[in-house]
C-alpha cells in the first residue's frame, strides 16, 4: 500500500509518524503540520530535500535530526536540485541494478519556504520542473523570510508589514503584489500544481497523494500561517488559516497539466478579507483611516481573482 | 518497555545537554542516523514505540521546558475525532488504533492548537498552568456549555 | 548494459576528450552539468556517449553551474558515482556548493578546465579558478597535458572514493593549452580502466531505506569547529591513499605520478616552481639552458595542489640556491598563493633558498620559452650574489613600466 487511507481522520491517524518532536519550530508553527501530513499521506520510503529556512534549521541541528527518512539540506536555493540529483541517481542505479532493495517504493520530495521558492531558488525550481524529474516540490508559504526575522519576499502580500517593507508614517507596508507562483509553475506544464491549506486537511492530504502518485514534477503551494511574523497567538494557527481560506485570500485549487483548473474548496460563507487582516499584527496599520483604501484594494483583488479562477474552471481549458 | 505513553528512549535529554565530543568522535560528513540499527522493514510500518531510535533522533530529546502552559486531556469527553492529532505541530498527540491515548509531554510545546481544534462540548483538551497536577485539572473541568447562537 | 568502446593503443585526444573518455570508462552514474568554455566539450562528449549507448548513467543538463554541483551533491548522497566539469565563472557560481560537497564527504569528481575570472571577461586559461577552490576542502590534482588529464581522472575516482578518504576531487587542466590541444594519449581498455577504479562503494546512502540518514545538518559554535577539523584531517591524511593509488597506476601503466613532481632537480642550483602546462615550458627551458649555458636549472611542480605537498617541497628544494615561484593568478594585494606556500615550507627548513615570485600568463597571455629562460637566468644572478636583486614580486610578460613589489631585507 503506497497511500495511507484518508477516508476519515480516524483512519488517517493510524499512520506511523516519521517526523519527530523536539524539533525547534515555534509553538503553533504550521510548517510541521504540513510536513507531518505529507509524510503521513504515504507509507512509501521518502527522500526529502529541504531548503535552508525555518524547517531546515529547526529539524536538523547537530546532533539531532527529526527525520525518520532520508533527508538532505544543501543550501537556500537548491532543494529542488538536491531532490532532482537524488532522483537521477535512483534512476541510474535502478537501471544498473546497484540498489540495495530495487523494489522498495520511493518518493522524492523537496520542501522550501517562500523565500527559497519564489525568490532565491526560483531558477533551480524552474529547472527541476522543466527537466521533468519525478519530484514533488512543496512550498511552505509563510509570506516572508521568517528564519531571518521577517523580511519581505516576493510572496509577501500587499499591505503587510515586514522588517524590509515597513509600515510607517508614510508607508502602508509592502507595495508590490504577491507573485503568482501557482500560475508560473502551471505554465511550465507540470502535470500537477495546487495551492492547499492545512486547515482543509483532507483536501491537502488528497492533493499530496495526487502529487506523490503523479509521475513527473509536481508543485504545491501550501499556506503556512506564521505565528511569529504574522503576529497572532500560537493557538490560533488553524483559526487564522480558516480565515485565510474562507476570505479567499488563499483560494484552494489545482491545475492539471498546466490547463484544467479545479477549485477544491468553496467557502459556504465567504468572509470579508478585513476579518482575516484584523486577526494579524502584520496588518494592524491598515486599520488606520489613511490606510483603509489598502483594505479595499485587497478586497477588490481577492474578488477579481476568485472570479478569474471560477471562470477558468468553467472554461475547462 | 514502559508502554506507548512513556517509552524508554523518548525525551531522555534536554536539548543542549548532550555530551560534547572531540573532533575525532563527531560523525563523518556531519551525518546523523535516526536509528541505532538497520531497520528490517519500512519505518512507516513500525510504531514509534517499537523503533530503535538513536541518540541522534530528536525523539530522544525533550522540549518540555519550553512550556509554561500545558494541555490536559479528558478521556471521558473525547470522541477520538483526531483533530488534535492531525494539527499538532509537535507530533505530540499519541493516537493508536484510531484512539487518542494522551499527550506526549516530552515534545509538546504548549501551543494550544489542540485545544482550539477540539470540537467537543466541553472540550476534551484544555490548557492549564504547567504546574497544575492532572487530577486537579480534571477536577476543575467545566460543564457542557449551551450553544451560542451565531 | 553499456556498449564498450574499442580504443587504439595510441589515440589523438585533446585534454577535454581525454577527460570525457575517462568519465565514460568510470561508468559514472550521474553527470549533472552546465556548459562553459573551455570545459564544454567534456560534457558534450559525455552527452554523445550517453546518446550512443556507451553509458548507462543519467546525464542531467541543468540550468546553471550552481545547480550542476547541487545536483551532483544530491546524486552523490544517493550513493553512486558522480562527476561533472566546469571553468571560470561557472566554477565561481559553484563555489558555495563545493564546500557543501566536501563537508558532506561526497567523492564527486570535478574537471576544472582552468580559465581566468572576470572582470574583465576572458575565456583563456589562467589559474584564478583553481586558486579560488583551494580552501574548499577538495583534493586538487593538476594535469599538465592531455595524457595526464586522462590518467588523473582515473586516479581521482579511486582516490576520492577510497573509504579512508571520501572527499571530492578536482582534476585541473589548463584551458585551451591542454583542453584544446590534441596530443598522443595512451588509454587503457574499458575493462582495464574500470577494473582499476573498481565499483562504487556507497557510504551513508540515502537510497538505503534500512537506514534513515540526515545530510546537511546545522552545526553552531558547539560543533562546527570539530567537524571542520575532522574534515581538514581527512584531507591532510589523504596523501597516503594518493600515493598508493599513484603506485598502483604505475604498476598498471608504467606511468609514474608523484604528489610533487621534480624534474632535473638532482643537481639543480636554481629552480622554477609552477603549475599546469607551464611546467612543460619551464622544463624545456631548463633542458636548453643546461645545454647552452651550463645553467643547472630544474623544475618543481605540485601534481597535487591540495593536500599541499609541504614536506615534499622542502625536500625538493633542499639544495637549490634560488627559486622562482610562478603564480598564474593575480593575488590582488598580496604575494602569490603558491609563493606563500612554498616560502612557508622552506621557512621551516634548515635550508632557506632565495625565493621570488612571478605573476604571469593572466588571461591566457603566452608564457614563452624565453620568458622561462629569463626567469632562470635571473635566479642564477641571485644565487651568485647571495641575495635577491629584484623586487620580490615581479610580472612576467606584462606590457608597460616594470611592475614589482617588496624587496629583500638584508642584515647589514
Amino acid at each position: 500500500m503506497a497511500l495511507t487511507s484518508i477516508k476519515n481522520l480516524k483512519e488517517f491517524s493510524t499512520a506511523n509518524e516519521r517526523f519527530e518532536g523536539a524539533h525547534l519550530l515555534c509553538p503553533g508553527c504550521a510548517h510541521s503540520m504540513i510536513v507531518r501530513e505529507l509524510m503521513n499521506a504515504t507509507d512509501d520510503n521518502l527522500v526529502i530535500a529541504s531548503a535552508t529556512g525555518c524547517l531546515e534549521v529547526c529539524t536538523a541541528v547537530y546532533p539531532y535530526t527529526s527525520w525518520d527518512t532520508s533527508w538532505i539540506h544543501i543550501g537556500f536555493e537548491n532543494a529542488a536540485t538536491a531532490a532532482a540529483g537524488a532522483e537521477a541517481m535512483y534512476k541510474a542505479r535502478k537501471r544498473k541494478g546497484t540498489l540495495k532493495d530495487p523494489d522498495a517504493p520511493v518518493k522524492f520530495v523537496a520542501f522550501g519556504g517562500d523565500g527559497a521558492t519564489y525568490d532565491i531558488g526560483f531558477q533551480w525550481l524552474s529547472g527541476m520542473i522543466e527537466r521533468g524529474h519525478d519530484v514533488t516540490y512543496i512550498c511552505l508559504d509563510n509570506e516572508n523570510y521568517a528564519n531571518t526575522g521577517g523580511q519581505r519576499s516576493s510572496a509577501t502580500p500587499v499591505g503587510a508589514h515586514t522588517s524590509t517593507a515597513q509600515a510607517g508614517r508614510v508607508s502602508y507596508g509592502k507595495k508590490q503584489k504577491k507573485k503568482d507562483i501557482v500560475a508560473i509553475m502551471a505554465a511550465h506544464g507540470a502535470p500537477y500544481v495546487a495551492q492547499l491549506a492545512p486547515n482543509k486537511w483532507k483536501i491537502m492530504a488528497k492533493g499530496f497523494q495526487k502529487a506523490l502518485e503523479t509521475e513527473g514534477p509536481c508543485f504545491i503551494n501550501t499556506v503556512s500561517a506564521c505565528t511569529t511574523e504574522w503576529k497572532f497567538n500560537p493557538k490560533d494557527t488553524i483559526n487564522i488559516t480558516d480565515l485565510a481560506t474562507d476570505s479567499l485570500m488563499f483560494p484552494i485549487y489545482e491545475i492539471i497539466d498546466g490547463r484544467q483548473l479545479n477549485i477544491l474548496y468553496r467557502p459556504k460563507n465567504v468572509i470579508p478579507v478585513e476579518e482575516y487582516l484584523a486577526a494579524q499584527g502584520r496588518y494592524k496599520h491598515l486599520f488606520k483611516p489613511e490606510n483603509r483604501h489598502v483594505i479595499d484594494m485587497i478586497q477588490k483583488e481577492v474578488n477579481e481573482r476568485w472570479e478569474y479562477l471560477q471562470r477558468r474552471e468553467e472554461a475547462g481549458v | 518497555m514502559k508502554g506507548v505513553l512513556a517509552t524508554d528512549r523518548r525525551g531522555i535529554r534536554e536539548l543542549g545537554a548532550e555530551e560534547l565530543v572531540g573532533w575525532d568522535e563527531v560523525t563523518q560528513g556531519v551525518i546523523l542516523e535516526s536509528f541505532e540499527v538497520p531497520m528490517e522493514e519500512n519505518v512507516a510500518h513500525i510504531r514509534p514505540e517499537e523503533r530503535p531510535y538513536s541518540d541522534f533522533s530528536s525523539y530522544t530529546a525533550t522540549v518540555a521546558s519550553w512550556r509554561v502552559i500545558k494541555p490536559v486531556y479528558n478521556r471521558d469527553i473525547c470522541i477520538d475525532c483526531q483533530n488534535c492529532w492531525v494539527w499538532c505541530p509537535d507530533t505530540s498527540i499519541i493516537s493508536r488504533d484510531k484512539q487518542m491515548l494522551g499527550i506526549d509531554y516530552d515534545h509538546c510545546k504548549g501551543c494550544g492548537v489542540c485545544v482550539e481544534v477540539c470540537p467537543t462540548n466541553p472540550k476534551s483538551l484544555l490548557m492549564f498552568s504547567e504546574a497544575e497536577e492532572p487530577e486537579a485539572a480534571l477536577a476543575k473541568w467545566p460543564e457542557k456549555k449551551k450553544k451560542e447562537k451565531k | 548494459m553499456a556498449e564498450k568502446m574499442e580504443l587504439n593503443e595510441v589515440e589523438v585526444w585533446d585534454g577535454n576528450y581525454a577527460a570525457a573518455q575517462a568519465l565514460r570508462q568510470a561508468q559514472v552514474d550521474v553527470v549533472a552539468a552546465y556548459p562553459i568554455t573551455p570545459s564544454t566539450p567534456i560534457v558534450e562528449n559525455y552527452g554523445a556517449f550517453v546518446a550512443n549507448g556507451y553509458i548507462d548513467g543519467e546525464f542531467v543538463m541543468v540550468e546553471s553551474e550552481h545547480a550542476a554541483m547541487s545536483g551532483c551533491v544530491g546524486a552523490a548522497a544517493a550513493g553512486g558515482r558522480v562527476a561533472t566539469a566546469t571553468s571560470s565563472q561557472g566554477f565561481m557560481l559553484m563555489i558555495e556548493v563545493l564546500y557543501q560537497a566536501s563537508g558532506m564527504r561526497l567523492p564527486i569528481i570535478l574537471n576544472v578546465v582552468n580559465r581566468a575570472i572576470a572582470s574583465p571577461l576572458n575565456v583563456r586559461g589562467d589559474h584564478g579558478d583553481m586558486y579560488a577552490g583551494r580552501d574548499s576542502g577538495w583534493i586538487q590534482l593538476d594535469a599538465f597535458n592531455a595524457q595526464e588529464a586522462y590518467d588523473l581522472n582515473l586516479c581521482a575516482f579511486k582516490i576520492g572514493e577510497d573509504i579512508n578518504v571520501r572527499l571530492p576531487v578536482m582534476v585541473h587542466q589548463d584551458g585551451f593549452l591542454t583542453s584544446h590541444t590534441a596530443q598522443n594519449v595512451y588509454p587503457l581498455s574499458d575493462d582495464e580502466a574500470y577494473a582499476f577504479i573498481g565499483d562504487y562503494k556507497p557510504v551513508d546512502e540515502m537510497l538505503d531505506f534500512t537506514r534513515a540518514v540526515t545530510y546537511g545538518a546545522q552545526t553552531e559554535e558547539d560543533w562546527h569547529y570539530e567537524h571542520k577539523a575532522k574534515q581538514h584531517r581527512a584531507l591532510m591524511d589523504s596523501y597516503t591513499v594518493i600515493d598508493r593509488v599513484f603506485a598502483e597506476f604505475k604498476e598498471k601503466t608504467g606511468r609514474e605520478y608523484k604528489r610533487l613532481e621534480s624534474y632535473l632537480m638532482e643537481d639543480a642550483e636554481v629552480a622554477i616552481v609552477a603549475l599546469g602546462s607551464t611546467v612543460e615550458t619551464a622544463l624545456l627551458a631548463a633542458k636548453q639552458l643546461r645545454e647552452s649555458e651550463g645553467l643547472k636549472a630544474g623544475v618543481v611542480a605540485p601534481r597535487v595542489f591540495r593536500p599541499f605537498p609541504f614536506n615534499e617541497i622542502r625536500d625538493a628544494l633542499a639544495n637549490v640556491k634560488a627559486v622562482a615561484v610562478l603564480d598564474r593568478s593575480c593575488p590582488m594585494g598580496a604575494m602569490g598563493a603558491l609563493f606563500n606556500e612554498v616560502s612557508a615550507a622552506m621557512y621551516a627548513s634548515p635550508h632557506r633558498p632565495l625565493i621570488t615570485n612571478f605573476i604571469y600568463g593572466l588571461g591566457g597571455r603566452d608564457f614563452s620559452l624565453e620568458d622561462a629562460k629569463a626567469i632562470f637566468r635571473e635566479q642564477k644572478g641571485h644565487a651568485d650574489v647571495g641575495y635577491i636583486t629584484t623586487p620580490l614580486q615581479q610580472f612576467s610578460g606584462l606590457r608597460g613600466p616594470k611592475l614589482g613589489f617588496y624587496e629583500m631585507k638584508r642584515s647589514k
